[in-house]
This record gives structure tokens, sequence and C-alpha cells, in this order.
């Protein structure tokens, strides 16, 4: 896991301020628009549409899933009628768990506590940025500080601590990922508020005798959140990757529940004897879909720019 | 440069104070009770009591933090260089971190070498005609591998060399179990075992890194390889580079004219990005069984093991707070404009 949102948030905000913006070619941007999209279905969906209960194991334990010769005809199967035997397309576990319906069942974790996570940062760090960039010296001042301090945490072992002591539920993943993603949205809010403060618009609602609140929340405010919005379809990427990986190593959601990092957990025993279906797909479902985030929001990033 | 490397490591100093106060008291406001988990739910009044008492958890907050910084009449804590003891193994924290941190910091630091050998050339190439077709394509490749969940490649690549074609040792720890360590002098094996002119051991040492540095090369070749490319692309677009080709000079001097000017900003970014590997080294350690900081901070998180907590947060983040410190002084000796 490259986690390392800070260093790609500040990347964005030099890239922003310059304009030597991503080359993210035009198709990769709309594929990870529609990877964005899919993920948001399936957050909603996911767990109503799996062919298989996501809880209750079937009778046929550790089945590899169906070559790819035999795919079509299977498909036509499916499709046209009941298939003679039970199909389960990435295979099933050591415990008789459809692979596919957990797989497909998983954004209702994943990408839930990842989008959610990156609201509340998003909506505390936005209006800490603006405090930062027009409060009084002292408590802009105290802002950055408290925010350079939960900085110098490290992230994932950070992560770890705090969600393990306060129990492993998705609610305190988002708190988490919350706490530790707003030190990003403020210094991008604040570092866009210094500039858009200086702007005509700013200049005459002031000579227009608005109040300086007024001001930043009216004008500045939604003119500082271009940057901080790009940002987050990438940070949402890299929340769904701390959320997998704290489940991973045990510290995360709490099994059984359907969610990638804990599917790849369970399955990396059998890696070893050559099983690698259950590893693989909830992991591959992680790799497309934090590079769909990702090329969506270097692309945005590119849009803005230009 | 003496006042800047004072100023420097003062802020570093406050920060880290400040990290060890929130530590403390944030791991002592959260729901847990570390007493329950020690001693098993179904454990008797006193038995909780009495490991309460030996754990001094019944003592005031205060009392504890007090006694934790060792600024209490007859105790000694972080002031005296002391973590105090684990409440599992009930060793000195220090001595635990001691031999599991080398471990880590050999991983990362090898790791973080050769993706900045390979991503640095990746990088000029994107710069050498931004928005080309190899700018696209490797930033495409940096864009992907920048977001990939690297426990899930450990995986994939054990299965490949390991299970299918049996090039890597089993993903079981530093070493093969049947070789003999190494004298421990600096904690890196692979040094030590060089040390002490014991070349199987240094064999068996590389050939286990294999695959994790592999790994680490790959996930972090992403950020690295954007951060080359953006740096680059700013000073290709410069005034002196332009002077450089009206004067005739090869692409090739000029790159390199322009790389150490690119690589300077990189500096302070890298530093960045030094302690968030170092914090995320937790995950490849627990798919190799490497046993370094970062399964030790899983085995203490899980435990709730506050000692060892403590410490993990604290000499994590003051590695990091090291090593940035050391590339802001590399990048204020390039770039002399930032000492002033």
């Amino acid at each position: 896991m490259s986690d390392a949102p800070a260093v790609e948030a500040a990347l964005t905000a030099r890239d922003l301020r310059d304009g030597a913006a991503a080359p993210v070619p035009d198709r990769l941007f709309r594929l990870g628009a529609a990877t964005v999209a899919l993920s948001l279905v399936l957050m909603v969906v996911g767990p109503w549409i799996t062919p298989y209960d996501v809880g209750r194991p079937t009778d046929d334990i550790a089945v590899p899933p169906p070559s790819l010769a035999e795919v079509p005809g299977l498909l036509w199967a499916v499709l046209t009628g009941r298939p003679h035997e039970p199909v389960y397309w990435f295979g099933t576990d050591a415990s008789g768990l459809d692979i596919f319906s957990r797989v497909l069942a998983a954004p209702r974790a994943d990408v839930a506590i990842a989008v959610g996570a990156n609201l509340v940062s998003l909506a505390l760090g936005s209006l800490l940025g603006l405090l930062a960039g027009t409060a009084r010296p002292w408590l802009a001042g105290l802002v950055m500080r408290l925010s350079d301090l939960v900085q110098a945490f490290p992230v994932f072992i950070t992560g770890m601590i705090l969600v393990t002591l306060a129990g492993r539920s998705p609610t305190t993943i988002v708190l988490t990922l919350a706490l530790l993603y707003t030190p990003i949205y403020i210094r991008l809010t604040r570092a866009e508020v210094l500039t858009q403060r200086g702007r005509g618009f700013v200049d005459a609602s002031r000579a227009l005798g608005k109040r300086e609140a007024w001001i930043a929340l009216r004008h500045v405010l939604p003119n500082a959140l271009v940057p901080a919005m790009i940002q987050a379809s990438v940070t949402v990427g890299f929340a769904i990757l701390m959320t997998a990986g704290l489940s991973f190593v045990g510290a995360g959601v709490r099994p059984p529940t359907p969610e990638w990092g804990l599917m790849i957990a369970a399955g990396a025993d059998g890696i070893v004897q050559g099983e690698w279906w259950p590893s693989l797909f909830p992991g591959l479902a992680i790799s497309i879909t934090v590079f769909g985030y990702a090329a969506f929001g270097n692309g945005l990033e590119r849009r803005h720019a230009r | 440069m003496i006042g800047f490397v004072s100023r420097r490591l003062a802020t570093a100093l406050v920060q880290l104070v400040g990290l060890a106060l929130v530590v403390f008291f944030a791991i002592r406001l959260l729901p847990a009770d570390p007493v329950a988990r020690l001693v098993g739910l179904n454990a008797s009044r006193d038995a909780y009591l009495t490991a309460q008492r030996s754990l001094g958890l019944d003592r005031p907050v205060a009392e504890q933090f007090g006694s934790y910084l060792g600024v209490l009449p007859g105790s000694s804590g972080l002031l005296q260089g002391d973590f105090g003891r684990s409440w599992v193994t009930g060793d000195p924290v220090a001595q635990e971190i001691g031999r599991v941190l080398p471990i880590t910091l050999e991983l990362i630091t090898v790791s973080f070498v050769l993706a900045f050998l390979v991503s640095v050339p990746l990088g000029m190439i994107c710069a050498i005609r931004p928005g080309g077709a190899a700018d696209r394509a490797t930033f495409a490749y940096s864009l992907f591998a920048g977001s990939q969940p690297e426990f899930w490649w450990g995986l994939l690549f054990i299965f490949v060399f390991f299970a299918e074609l049996g090039w890597a040792p089993a993903p079981l720890g530093r070493l093969d179990p049947m070789s003999t360590p190494p004298a421990v002098v600096t904690g890196f094996i692979t040094v030590d075992s060089l040390l002490a002119g014991n070349m199987a051991a240094f064999r068996d040492g590389v050939h286990h890194l294999m695959l994790p540095v592999l790994t680490k090369v790959f996930v972090l070749s992403g950020p690295i390889v954007k951060m080359v490319r953006q740096n680059m692309v700013r000073v290709m677009a410069s005034d002196y580079v332009l002077f450089a080709q009206a004067s005739g000079l090869t692409p090739g001097r000029i790159a390199r004219i322009a790389l150490k000017n690119a690589l300077a900003p990189a500096l302070t970014l890298l530093g960045v990005l030094y302690g968030y590997i170092l914090g995320g080294a937790v995950l490849i350690e627990t798919v190799f069984s490497l046993g370094g900081i970062g399964s030790y901070a899983v085995r203490s998180v899980l435990a709730f093991d506050y000692p060892a907590i403590q410490a993990v947060v604290l000499v994590i983040a003051a590695v990091s707070l090291l090593v940035y410190l050391v590339l802001d002084l590399l990048h204020a000796a390039l770039d002399p404009r930032l000492v002033g």
C-alpha cells in the first residue's frame, strides 16, 4: 500500500498551482470515472444482488473458479435458464462461501467507509482550513500546529491503534480515517483561501461593506473547495487501501463481514499451497477500484488545471 | 547553518513531546480495557484487581503519566530513555524495539534506494516530452503502481515465485530456520553477515529480502516517478534550460544539469514518504512474517500492550523526523537559498 496521501496532496496542490498537471489520457479518465460510478452503485446495491447468501456457506468447499474456456458456456446456461449445477464464478473459499457474492457485497464496507471518512474530513478540513486562512494569526497558527501534530503520527499504525482500542466497528474506522485525513484538507483549503482572498470579487464584497465571516463563507470557501474536492477522489482510493489493510492485519472490521481485506487475509494461507483464487479476486477488486479513483482524481486535476 | 539545524531539531523535539503526550492520553481515553484483555473475561475480581495493580493502572492517570515520563522520584521513564516493560512479555520495550527496528529499516531503506534508482530515469523519460506517448504510458504506470494494495501483490509474488516457480524461499521470516544468523552488530542481517564474513547467511538474507523488496519497489515507484516527473517538467521549462538548449548543449548534458535542480525539492517529499513507508511496513511484514517493528506493532496493538504501543509510535515518529531532517539538510546544502 502506498499510503502516502500527504505526498499525493502536496503534489496535487503544486500541480494545480503551476499547471504541470498529470498527463492522464482521456480514455483512462473515463475508465476511472466508470469505476468510481460502479463502486458507488455497488456500495448501495451490492449486498442485494449477490447470487448466494454472503454469510451462509455452500456445500462446496474450496472449489476453484471455472476455467476461461468454460465461462461462455456457463454464462449462456445461467442467462437462458437453470444451470445444471451451481456456478461459482470466482470459486468458493475454504469455508465454502461464494467468493463472487462476497466481492460484490464488499463495497458496502470498503467504499462506504472510505467515502464516509472523506466526507467527514472534507467538511471538517475545509472549515478549519478556512479558519486557518482568515482568522487571527494566533488562532490560525493553532489550527496549523494541531494539524502538524496529527500529521506527525505514523498513519497506518495510528489507524491500527485507534480502531482496535475503540472497538473495530465501521464507525470507528470512519472516524479514525477522518481524523488522519483532515490535515490534508486543512492544508489544501488554507492554501487556496490565501490566494482567493486577494481576488477582485473579495475586495468588491468588502467595499460593499459585507462582514468578513460572510465573505469567507459565501465567496472564498466555494472557490477554495475545488482542489479539496479533486483531492477527495484520490484520497477515497487511499482510504479503501487503508480500510482493507487494517482488516488484513486484524485491526479493521470483524469477520465474517464481506470485506476485501478480510477475504485476502482468509485466503493468504491457501496461496502457499497453490489455492490462489480466494485472495486473487478481492485483491483484483481493490486494485481496479483504487486505480480507478486515482485515474479519476488525477484526470479531474488535469481538467481543472487546463 | 547551525541556526537552521538547531531550529529544525527544536521543532522535531517539540513534536515528539506532543506525540508522547497525545499517545499516552489518547489510548487511555479510548474505551478499551487492557486489564480484561490480559487476564481474560472469566477472571475473578481478585485476579483482575491484582493485574490492575501490577500494571500500575490503579493509580491516578496523572501519576501514571509522571512515571511514564520519569519525573516522579524513583521512577525511570522517557527522560531516562526508558520505555517501560511490555505488559505481555515483561521485557524492557526498548530492548525489544532495538531487536525489531533494524529488520524494518533494512527492508525499507533497501527498497527506498532501489525504488529511487528505478524511478528517476522513468520520471526523466516523462519530462523530456511532457504529454508525449512515453510520458502518458509512464504516468499511467506510476498511477497504477501508486494505487496498489501491496499486501496483495506480496501474496501474488509468493504464489508465482515461491509456490509455482520455487525461486523464492518460503515467506516465513528473515532467514532460513536452518541457517545460523550472524552475530548482531548493527541488526541488519545483510551488513552483519558481511561483517562476520558469513557468505551463506548473506546470500540467505538477500534471498529472503528479494520478494518483500520487489513488492515495495513496485508500489513505491508510483509516487516517486510522479514526484521526479513533476519537478523535472518544471525545471525543463525554466529559462536556464532554454539557455542551455540555445547554447547547443546535448539533451543528455541538459538532462544532467536539470536533474540536480529537479531532485533537490524532491528530497523533502521523499522524507515525508519515508516516514509513511516506515509506518506502513506493517502490511509487508505481515505477509512475509518478517518480524520487524510493523509485526511488533500489530502484536502490541492486538494485545493492548500500552507501553509497547506508546514506544512504537514514538520510535517511528522519531526515525521519520530524523530522516526528514537529514533530507532537509541535504536539500539546504543543494539549495543554499533555504538556509537564509
